[in-house]
């Protein structure tokens, strides 16, 4: 490359002008056409020019000096391009012989500046080479020539350039200014007129240019994306490589443990029969050696016998002779007897030990067992089941999850279940079993509010995973229930209590409030969370109507919201609490009227008691314990003897109302048709005068100025005001000392002319 | 009917002025006190008048009572006349406490030498209003009329008398019923003659039974120790049952320990007060 560039500079600074007909494309042939001696240049490029000369002269002599071109062909293929000194300082040598022989009347013509010149050149063969080469090129035809047959025997392809280069080279000439698309090339406006474009689709040149533009970014665009695509795909490829590396380990891991497994199995197994066939060897060795004894004991005998007897024949010979008869006779008796005898033993000659041992079949059925799991999976290991996810599950239903170990391959889990019960550990109780293919579960149709231990096996075709840990999920509760009947509110707040709805305790309620004042319904919703206990006091907005809703909680989730219950923040609301009627009294369904009728009037007082009025015909009403303004009107008979007012829980229930420290009371009494009005506290009142009887009374509690009010609610006539301070929250208290009726209106605003008090 | 002040006082954020004027109805120069509240500023207000008793002249009331600060927090223009004509130079007007100067009992006097100048009814109810409706932002669709003794004798005749011209009326120790008392037959002997059915037309008790109906909530509050009652000129009993009969609305509150004097009515001003502006500002 070196060179290259050095040519590249050698070009820049000498080529002519005209020569830049050439372009880029013709880069090797310019080297080559550079044929202005240059002091300067190394020996390299000259040797290169020298071949081009070569090549220029077999072309310029015609077609017939077939061998000779290809005989450059060859060695420019030979030699490559210049690179190679030694080749190319012998084609230099071999050159110019080639070329004297064939064409005397060039050489003739390049003999003489060739020899000029090395008089004062100094490189000797290679200036001659290069003179020849310069002698060599005549005229720009020449040149034409020299480049196609360099273009041939490169396989060169460089049209693609060339028809490019041309027009640009018009373009430098006359500046075209319209592109013909269906030429793809610019030209000049007449030339649409007159010229083959006449039928073609011309464009302005700078629209083209744009298009042109347009083409390459997309081109670019989409270049860069394949980059992109393709780099990622390398990444991929990266971590396919890494993958491929981990599987193949943990294969490997795997594969050696269980190969080690069944050498050592098959190490154990022949352990296990080479002990045995010692075992049984040793047997048969002991066995044949006490045969063996018992059989040298029995020839011991025989031989015994044996000289006995051929003694004894031996003696009775003698004694024959000798007279010793009868001894001898007995000898011989004794002995026949006892080889009587031996000889009925029966001498057991029977080998009792074969000297073969048993065929031993080696069972090999698990060593094969063993082999044969090598290639199939593992039996999953204990999925682990996860804890409950908090508000997550319903009344009847949780959702269950669990993991399983990366290395697992897992077929399906069998999730088991039943509910956790303190009591009763002796009786089980039932257990449900599904088979899932998830990693999850939603069980449904449980019970509400009820703990449910879940535990879940992994199962493959090698078998079942040991049991995960047991999880212990609950359903959420069921949904509460609002007492609607103990809803107390006022302007600013409500009370509202409620059933729990479930057996089991729960951890907390949950209250909701949408104002359903707007007609749309599309009310924010409030919520007041975290409630311990089943009522809640809500601070609210006056005049407003509310829709309230009451969640259980617990840590599987909330219930469903509860029955719905409608509030309204006008004026103070509550019912009349039966838990302190006077037993004479009857309070109506809607709680809010006293009765106290004629003829159940028994002499007997009741025996005293701490909830209930016994003494004064009395009940209470439940405020709600929120200090600030309330107002109630009780209707009246203006002939009624009636007591109305305000008092303490704890009130002492034998006492009449307005008798202590703890009541505010009206009393009014109708005695000789004359009536008498009382604003009774701690047995005493002031001395008012009434001129109309009220029919309906109305009571102002006002606790921020600790006023009691009372009023005639159809003049507006203000009665009376107590100035008291409670300590504590007061109830509205109502008596009947005679037989009639009260009836109770709240929930009402108040009237202006009660905000003047 | 130029007015001429007298005096003008800052009080409560309003002012307590006395003006002076030419009275036709009582042929005298007639002094009258007004409490002008910090509403009348910027808009018209309710007018309440304020009727002192015996021997009272119009700054009895406005430095006695302490009504002020309630009547500036319910916006109310209080006018307190004097009680009778004076300067007027009849012969025994000033002879005594209970007649003439300073009793003039709200009659128009039809006896010589009376006639020509004890027309305070008159005046209270016609001259009087024209002329604070006149030259002060007052709205005369709302008024009402309180007093204290004598006063209250008057603020209820004049309710009584005109159902309707008065929003609501309350009283301090009212002369309820003068026919049947000393004050009472003292004077209207001496400004009506002794022709006694006039009387019943200045007697409260009595215009309570011819009363039409038209609502009216009346208060009354009266001392337990006073001694007018004890001395029976007051005879508040005999109102009330005439109205429980008539069911004329009326809280009657006897209030243990109290007197007849002014210390009893700046105790109870602000609950009078308030009862009118209930119906006043309604």
């Amino acid at each position: 490359m070196e060179e290259e560039s050095g040519e590249e500079l050698g070009l820049d600074r000498s080529t002519p002008k005209d020569f830049h007909f050439y372009h880029m494309d013709l880069y090797d042939s310019e080297d080559r056409l550079q044929l202005f001696p240059e002091e300067n240049t190394r020996r390299r490029k000259e040797v290169v020019q020298a071949e081009r000369a070569n090549e220029s002269t077999g072309a310029g002599d015609g077609k017939a000096q077939r061998d000779l071109q290809e005989e450059v062909e060859e060695l420019v293929h030979l030699y490559g391009l210049e690179d190679d000194h030694e080749l190319g300082d012998e084609f230099v040598e071999n050159m110019p012989r080639m070329g004297v022989s064939e064409y005397p009347p060039y050489g003739m013509k390049r003999r003489d500046p060739a020899r000029e010149q090395r008089d004062w050149r100094l490189s000797g063969e290679a200036t001659e080479a290069e003179d020849l080469g310069f002698g060599g090129w005549g005229s720009a035809g020449q040149c034409q020539d020299l480049r196609e047959v360099y273009r041939y025997t490169h396989g060169r392809a460089s049209e693609e350039y060339e028809c490019y280069v041309i027009p640009e080279e018009e373009d430098e000439e006359e500046a075209a200014d319209v592109f013909c698309v269906t030429c793809k090339t610019p030209i000049r406006a007449f030339q649409k007129v007159f010229d083959e474009h006449k039928e073609h689709e011309v464009i302005p040149l700078n629209e083209a240019l744009e298009s042109a533009k347009d083409e390459i970014h997309k081109n670019m665009y989409k270049l860069e994306k394949q980059i992109i695509d393709m780099e990622n795909f390398a990444n991929h490829l990266e971590e396919v490589f890494i993958t491929v590396e981990e599987n193949f380990g943990k294969q490997e891991q795997n594969f050696e443990s269980h190969y080690n497994e069944i050498l050592e199995t098959l190490a154990q197994k022949y352990e296990e029969k080479i002990q045995a066939l010692g075992e049984k060897k040793k047997e048969k060795v002991e066995a044949l050696y006490e045969q063996l004894v018992s059989c040298g004991e029995n020839l011991d005998t025989c031989k015994e016998l044996m000289e006995t007897i051929e003694e004894m024949c031996h003696e009775e010979k003698v004694d024959f002779i000798k007279v010793k008869c009868p001894s001898i006779l007995i000898s011989v008796s004794f002995y026949t007897n006892r080889l009587g005898k031996f000889l009925k033993t029966k001498t057991d000659v029977e080998i009792s030990t074969q000297p073969d041992f048993e065929d031993q079949t080696l069972d090999f059925s698990d060593v094969e067992q063993l082999m044969g799991s090598i290639n199939t999976i593992p039996a999953p290991s204990a999925p682990v089941i996860n804890p409950q996810t908090p508000n997550s599950a319903t009344g009847s239903s949780v959702r269950v999850c669990w993991s399983l170990y990366s290395d697992d391959t897992v077929e399906s889990y069998q999730l088991s279940y039943r509910p956790v019960q303190d009591s009763s550990p002796g009786k089980d109780q039932a257990e449900f079993t599904m088979t899932i293919k998830e990693t999850y579960c939603s069980v449904t149709d449980l019970v509400p509010n009820t703990q449910y231990e879940f535990w879940v096996t992994a199962h493959n075709r090698a078998g079942l995973s040991p049991s995960s840990e047991r999880a212990v999920y609950v359903t959420a509760p069921s949904p509460p229930i609002i007492k609607t009947k103990e809803i107390r509110s006022c302007e600013e707040a409500v009370l509202i209590c409620w059933e729990s709805g479930n057996l089991n305790p729960v951890d907390s309620y949950t209250v909701e409030l949408t104002q359903a004042e707007s007609p749309e319904a599309s009310g924010v919703t409030e919520s007041v969370v975290g409630i311990p206990t089943c009522e809640s006091l809500v601070q609210l907005q006056p005049g407003q109507s509310y829709v309230i809703y009451v969640r259980a909680l617990n840590t599987g989730g909330p219930s469903t919201r509860s029955e719905p219950a409608t509030v309204h923040t006008i004026g103070s609301y509550f019912r009349l609490n039966k838990d302190t009627c006077h037993p004479w009294l009857t309070i109506s369904q809607d709680g809010l009227t006293i009765l106290r009728s004629e003829r159940s009037t028994p002499t007997k007082e009741p025996p005293p008691s701490d909830t209930h009025f016994t003494r004064c015909v009395a009940v209470m009403g439940n405020l709600i314990p929120v200090r600030g303004h309330h107002y109630w009107e009780v209707e009246v008979d203006e002939h009624l003897d009636y007591t109305v007012g305000v008092a303490f829980e704890d009130v002492p229930k034998q006492e009449d109302l307005g008798a202590n420290c703890l009541s505010w009371c009206m009393r009014h009494t109708f005695a000789s048709s004359r009536h008498k009005y009382e604003f009774l506290h701690n047995r005493t009142t002031p001395d008012i005068r009434i001129t109309v009887p009220p029919k309906k009374i109305g009571i102002l509690l006002d606790y921020e100025n600790s006023k009691l009010s009372f009023f005639n609610v159809e003049l507006s006539q203000h009665l009376y005001t107590f100035s008291c301070q409670p300590h504590k929250f007061v109830h509205p208290c109502f008596s009947l000392e005679k037989p009639g009726c009260l009836k109770i209106r709240n929930g009402i605003s108040m009237p202006k002319h009660v905000t003047f008090y | 009917m130029a007015l001429k002040q007298i005096s003008s006082n800052k009080c409560f954020g309003g002012l307590q002025k006395v003006f002076e004027h030419d009275s036709v109805e009582l042929n005298c120069k007639m002094k009258f006190a007004v409490y002008l509240p910090p509403k009348a500023e910027t808009g018209k207000c309710p007018a309440l008048y304020w009727l002192s008793g015996l021997t009272g002249t119009e700054q009895n009331f406005i430095s006695k009572s302490g009504y002020h600060q309630a009547a500036s927090e319910h916006g109310l223009v209080v006018i307190a006349p004097d009680t009778s004509p004076c300067g007027c130079n009849i012969k025994g007007e000033d002879e005594s406490w209970d007649f003439g100067t300073g009793a003039g009992f709200y009659v128009d006097a039809t006896e010589d030498p009376w006639k020509t100048n004890y027309r305070m009814y008159s005046y209270i109810t016609e001259e009087l209003p024209k002329l604070i409706n006149a030259n002060f932002p007052v709205d005369p669709q709302r008024t009402s009329i309180f007093g204290h003794s004598m006063g209250g004798h008057g603020a209820l005749i004049c309710a009584l008398k005109n159902p309707g011209k008065y929003k609501s009326v309350s009283a301090f120790a009212p002369i309820c019923n003068p026919l049947l008392c000393r004050w009472g037959k003292k004077a209207f002997s001496g400004y009506l003659g002794t022709d006694q059915s006039k009387w019943k037309a200045y007697d409260a008790t009595h215009l309570v039974k011819s009363y039409p109906g038209s609502q009216l909530d009346i208060l009354i509050d009266q001392g337990k120790d006073d001694q007018f009652l004890l001395d029976g000129q007051l005879l508040p009993d005999n109102f009330i049952a005439a109205c429980t009969e008539k069911k004329i609305p009326v809280v009657f509150r006897l209030q243990d320990g109290y007197d007849h004097s002014y210390y009893f009515i700046a105790t109870f001003i602000t609950d009078h007060i308030r009862h009118h502006a209930k119906y006043l500002n309604a």
